[in-house]
């Protein structure tokens, strides 16, 4: 594009874009006219305003706290968005709250139920940090820098947990979903006389919805209450309650290897010198009565077969 | 492609809320409005949240396949207390007509609000709140589940662009292998990993180039201050200093020990006066005086080490930690082995000599120590894409939560999608600018239904 003379005389014009803008852009326009003829472009009324707010009220959110902590619009110290009430940034681990499970998980040998519990903090959670700090330690220990100056200070700008005493606690470990069957309205004619429990409420709403207790996180917690109601002291509560959240977890981890080992039972490898071949037995019936089951193995007559269509996504849906 | 055009991303004047960081962005979301939609029809009111939400969650995806995401099926959940699970079988709620019983006429106050023995037992003889499970704010969950946002919500980016970037570029892992589809949809348990570099550079401070970068030492050179003035000359007096020792050194055999030790206490002494001032400047002004400092220390440090080791010193071995040597250089400096019988006979005498000499004091030691370990942690590195020490961008702060269907580990720059985002009384888990009400239009929109 040829240079573009503005009408203006040039020295007025920066005179002019000088006054709307912040010290470093006019410097830069200033040492630019030198050698440009091409007047850079005045501020809208709308670019004057922003600047205007940076400069001023915006100020205070160009750089974190200096004493630590949430820096959100407007001074609210947990709802980034002003018209969103009901969205709240809650407090994240902290280090030392995260040093504190791994060591309880992979020091002391804890149940994960139980650390959980210990520390008011979802299972799921307890799980995802100890991997993670393990991944972090095996990174250490092999010599790979770490981003110490970015997490320090992102957990600088968040609300955290510590996990001390007197803290309100992390967050509630034994949520259950609310399942589609029970959010419609149920009428069950039964009698007064009649002792109508959970059970009893789960099974009007579907044969396979199970009650509450089934489907909390927990259910060793509802047992520990049981023991201190029926007067069990404090130690005997908690010596069972431990011993039956190891027990659950050897439960699962004996299905989980139970599952593989069928699974590897089933398959059949033949190792060549360059290859390793794995023959699995598949069974003809699961294409279902109909033939069009998605279990279903192969071309099968009638039903669309994408994986070889030209321009079909694939996108991994689970990566192990 | 038309579909990811970036015309007016954060304009001013019809502005629209993004996915970003940026300080436009900032000032569009403090100033943003409900729109006024009352006088419109209902099809105009469903199209205005529609194109502002939209204009948030996943503007980079097409419509259609966001149609194809979209679900009617909003996920909430109900927190059991095991306390009141453990005391109840739940048939108090459905005693006498069906809903609970009413409790017999105590209190006057009681009396008046009818509270049920459910919710005695549950909030302590309070009425149950009645606050609602804000179901439309979920309109948007199915997108959190995506690769691309999942990384921009853990704040490992500062655009969900940036992230889809990252992720079409090879930098993020997904449970250790390289996933290269920003469309991938996370399962809970997924572990996704981004290259830390890649975080630094995303989310650290520009690096400072050409015409800034000298006006910024025009102006650091202009004005006179007196730390400055204070810094120049201990400079000066440094180089002096390490002259003075080069000159002792070279006839090292004649010089007494009694010399090289004061050489060595006037170079410590500098140190120590560099790291102070390093310590005690605010991190977030990083002023060229500041990284002069900076590197002036390291070389102190590396020649005091060196000096250190030339010596006769046989119990001095570097073990590579620089901050492990100095610190048994210290302690050394300190206690020479001759000195050592004399200082354990009479500790007390030996620290008021230890101030006369002007040797550094614990005090001092820690905060020498501190400041390096500092500068290792975080080192001024100009290969680096980013400015160093690396400091978080402008404007990053009102912009950073961690929703807690994600569990972050910012050390390794790896997150954990631990669930789906869920509803609960009174608040929603999914990241949204947006009023109920919008949002609410907006899930209408995609019903197609009326």
């Amino acid at each position: 594009m040829p240079p573009r003379i503005h009408s203006q005389p040039l020295l007025n014009c920066v005179e002019q874009t000088c006054l709307g803008r912040p010290s470093w852009q006019a410097a830069a326009s200033q040492q630019c006219s030198q050698f440009s003829t091409t007047a850079s472009r005045e501020l809208n009324r709308e670019q004057r305003r922003m600047w205007q707010w940076l400069r001023s009220e915006g100020r205070q959110y160009r750089n974190p706290k200096p004493g630590g902590g949430p820096n959100y619009l407007a001074g609210s110290t947990n709802k980034p968005f002003r018209h969103n009430e009901t969205f709240r940034s809650q407090p994240v681990l902290s280090e030392e709250a995260r040093n504190k499970i791994w060591s309880a998980v992979m020091e002391q040998g804890l149940p994960l139920k139980a650390v959980s519990a210990k520390y008011s903090v979802d299972m799921r959670r307890v799980a995802a940090v100890v991997r993670m700090k393990e991944i972090e330690r095996s990174m250490q220990a092999s010599g790979q820098p770490l981003a110490r100056p970015y997490a320090k200070a992102v957990l600088n700008m968040l609300p955290q947990t510590h996990l001390v005493e007197g803290e309100p606690e992390h967050e509630p470990i034994n949520e259950i979903h609310i399942h589609s069957y029970t959010m419609q309205q149920l009428f069950l004619p039964t009698p007064e006389s009649r002792k109508f429990t959970r059970a009893d409420a789960a099974k009007a709403f579907g044969d396979h919805i199970l009650p509450a207790e089934k489907r909390i996180p927990l259910p060793e917690l509802v047992g520990l209450e049981k023991d201190l109601v029926e007067g069990l002291s404090r130690e005997e509560a908690n010596r069972r309650f431990m011993h039956a959240a190891a027990a659950s977890e050897q439960a699962i981890a004996d299905r989980e290897a139970r599952k593989a080992r069928e699974e590897e039972e089933n398959k059949k490898r033949v190792d060549s010198a360059r290859f390793e071949f794995r023959f699995e037995n598949i069974n003809a019936e699961a294409v279902g009565p109909n033939g069009r089951s998605r279990k279903g193995v192969g071309w099968r007559y009638g039903v669309p077969f994408h994986d070889r269509k030209r321009a079909e996504v694939k996108i991994p849906t689970k990566v192990e | 492609m038309k579909y990811r055009r970036i015309e007016r991303f954060h304009g001013l004047k019809r502005p629209r809320i993004r996915q970003t960081w940026n300080k436009y962005n900032l000032y569009n979301l403090q100033r943003a409005r409900m729109p006024r939609i009352i006088q419109k029809t209902f099809f105009q009111q469903k199209w205005i949240a529609k194109a502002l939400t939209r204009g948030y969650h996943g503007e980079h995806i097409k419509e259609r396949q966001w149609e194809r995401m979209f679900s009617r099926r909003l996920l909430s959940v109900v927190n059991m207390d095991p306390k009141y699970m453990a005391r109840h079988d739940g048939s108090e709620q459905a005693a006498g007509r069906g809903s609970g019983l009413e409790l017999p006429l105590q209190g006057r106050q009681r009396a008046e609000q009818g509270v049920r023995p459910v919710e005695v037992a549950r909030n302590g003889g309070q009425r149950a709140t009645k606050t609602p499970t804000p179901y439309m704010q979920m309109t948007y969950a199915p997108m959190e589940r995506r690769l691309d946002v999942a990384v921009f919500r853990a704040l490992f980016a500062s655009s969900a662009r940036q992230a889809r970037q990252f992720v079409v570029h090879g930098a993020v892992k997904v449970n250790g292998k390289k996933m290269v589809y920003p469309g991938y949809l996370l399962n809970p348990g997924d572990l996704f990993q981004v290259n830390i570099e890649r975080v630094m550079t995303a989310t650290g401070r520009k690096k400072e180039t050409g015409k800034k970068k000298m006006a910024a030492a025009k102006a650091a050179s202009a004005g006179g201050e007196p730390a400055e003035a204070e810094e120049a000359e201990a400079k000066a007096a440094a180089e002096g200093g390490e002259e003075a020792a080069e000159t002792t050194r070279e006839p090292a055999d004649e010089v007494d020990e009694e010399t090289a030790k004061a050489n060595e206490a006037a170079a410590l002494k500098k140190l120590l006066s560099r790291a102070k001032f390093i310590v005690s400047s605010p991190n977030q002004d990083l002023s060229v005086k500041r990284k002069q400092a900076i590197r002036a220390l390291i070389k102190d440090v590396k020649t005091a080490m060196a000096r250190a080791s030339s010596k006769k010193n046989s119990s001095l071995q570097k073990t590579g930690n620089v901050v492990d040597d100095l610190t048994t250089l210290l302690s050394q400096l300190e206690l020479s082995p001759a000195e050592a019988k004399e200082k354990a006979e009479e500790a007390e005498a030996v620290a008021a000599k230890e101030k006369d000499e002007g040797l550094p004091t614990e005090e001092e030691r820690a905060l020498l120590k501190k400041a390096i370990e500092e500068e290792l942690e975080n080192p001024s590195d100009p290969t680096k894409p980013y400015a160093t020490p690396w400091r978080p961008r402008p404007y990053m702060a009102p912009f950073a939560f961690i929703p807690r269907y994600l569990e972050v580990n910012q050390n390794i720059c790896a997150a954990v999608y631990l669930r789906h985002p869920v509803a609960r009384q009174g608040q929603a888990e999914v990241p949204t600018p947006f009023s109920p009400e919008l949002s609410q239009l907006a899930f209408n929109w995609y019903l197609r239904r009326g």
